[in-house]
């Protein structure tokens, strides 16, 4: 083995922390596309082109590094799983032994094509009418994460509970993490350009993402929630071992990030519609851009999370 | 909060006593029962894991009294179940050995014995 075991795991770790960051990204551009920017656009038509330009931008730099971590995942995995070097894995049907045999290895290749069809879908859009397919894609591609770990291995009618409840969760982070870029992005322009149209298009921007914010957190905590009580189970689990303490980190970053986008919401989204000044936008604009990186921070505990486990059983 | 410091000795307590948790399927139980005595040699070994398995990276070998490996080399899985057939091995101590590789991509292992005969 030409790795230490250590630098496979922190390996594994950074690629899969940076896998679930572009995922959400590229899922949460375009649920912000339907939700939240067309829906707006109405009485502005002078943002339509620069911000479904920066929705585009946005989804592709995001599809193409989650395919390339998506890929690293994969080698490492399976040079973890077969005990491999690299250049042994990828020569000595490592590779192909992970792919054909483990579920791990054949969701990988399913959520590949998926972010292939996903690509055509994007890159057909400006020629037929396949943005409903764009979506679905996304949601399946990032959905499917559920099945490569903790939730596709629980057994029986449990299991499915599990898989249901983690698919969901990865869509709302998706929907909230996601949509962030795109709002500050929004209110950056906003302030710049000062005008009527613009505002307009702010605030019933600014207020649907809040409502899309408060469905996405309350899935996030009840899945959440599911998804802890199926694999910890009590509280000496919770509180006694490494996952445990993890996920608890997890938790409080979490209510962090709750707590700016409360701020965000009760304080400065009235005064968004109170005041003309750009202050409000820019203090927004700010605010979304710490929940943001406090996101980042979820995405790499969760990178840890998924490969450590309680013990449940003595 | 009262007493601030308390919590943080209970926090450093607690990670003190936490276990580096790296193992992920768990042996819930076995067929026959760890640790047990049966009256005459089994036909098989069954492994019940609280995780889903994979069957090609998933083994189990089973030794009698004499060390000699009794089980047929080929574990059958389902779900989180995995058996495997053994030869006449007599009477005493067997040994078995499993390491397991659950669906979630985790490798976990550990060993058992059991009692035939008396
Ligand atoms: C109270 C809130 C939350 C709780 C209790 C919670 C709990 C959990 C648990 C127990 C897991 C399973 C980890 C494993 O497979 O071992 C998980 C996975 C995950 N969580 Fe959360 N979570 C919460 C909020 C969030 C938020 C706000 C985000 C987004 C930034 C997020 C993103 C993720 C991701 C991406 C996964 C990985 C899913 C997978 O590997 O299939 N979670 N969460
Ligand atoms: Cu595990």
């Amino acid at each position: 083995m030409s790795w230490s075991e250590a630098g496979l795991g922190d390996g594994l770790i950074a690629v899969r922390a940076v896998h679930f960051a572009a995922t959400a990204n590229t899922l949460g551009a375009l649920i912000f596309r339907s939700l939240i920017a067309e829906p707006a656009f109405g009485a502005t038509p002078e943002a339509v082109p620069v911000l479904a330009a920066q929705i585009r931008k946005l989804a592709w730099t995001s599809l193409v590094i989650a395919v390339l971590t998506g890929l690293g995942w994969l080698l490492l995995e399976t040079m973890q799983i077969t005990g491999l070097s690299l250049w042994d894995a990828l020569t000595q049907e490592g590779l192909s032994t992970v792919v054909e045999v483990t579920q791990f290895g054949q969701v990988t290749v399913v959520r590949l094509a998926l972010a292939v069809l996903l690509a055509i879908s994007l890159a057909g859009e400006r020629v037929w009418p396949v943005r409903r397919l764009t979506l679905v894609s996304a949601l399946a591609f990032t959905g499917a994460i559920a099945w490569t770990g903790h939730a596709g291995s629980t057994a029986g009618d449990l299991g499915i509970l599990h898989l249901v409840s983690d698919v969901l969760h990865l869509w709302a982070a998706s929907a909230w993490i996601g949509g962030l870029l795109l709002l500050m992005s929004l209110l950056n322009s906003s302030a710049r350009h000062q005008s009527a149209a613009w505002r307009k298009l702010e605030q019933n921007a600014v207020s649907r993402f809040s409502l899309l914010g408060i469905v996405a957190v309350s899935t996030l905590v009840l899945s959440g929630a599911i998804n802890a009580w199926i694999i910890v189970r009590s509280w000496q689990v919770l509180l006694a071992t490494a996952y445990g303490q993890l996920l608890l980190v997890k938790m409080a970053v979490v209510a962090l990030m709750v707590a700016f986008a409360c701020v965000n919401r009760l304080w400065l989204t009235p005064q968004l519609a109170a005041t003309a000044a750009a202050d409000a936008s820019l203090q927004l604009a700010r605010n979304s851009g710490i929940e943001f990186a406090l996101g980042l921070a979820v995405f790499a505990i969760v990178g840890a999370l998924g490969l450590q486990h309680p013990m449940i059983h003595p | 909060m009262r007493h601030p410091s308390r919590i943080w000795t209970a926090v450093l307590v607690l990670s003190l006593v936490t276990t580096e948790a790296r193992a992920h399927a768990f042996l819930d139980r076995a067929e026959p029962k760890v640790g047990n005595t049966v009256a005459s040699p089994p036909r098989e070994v069954t492994l019940y894991f609280t995780q889903k398995l994979e069957p090609a990276f998933s083994t189990i070998s089973v030794t009698n009294a004499a060390g000699q490996r009794i089980d047929s080399g080929k574990a059958r899985v389902s779900g989180s179940q995995m058996s495997i057939s053994l030869k006449p091995g007599g009477n005493g101590t067997y040994h078995v050995n499993w390491r397991v590789l659950s669906v979630d991509t985790h490798t976990t292992d550990g060993n058992f014995t059991f009692q035939v005969g008396q």
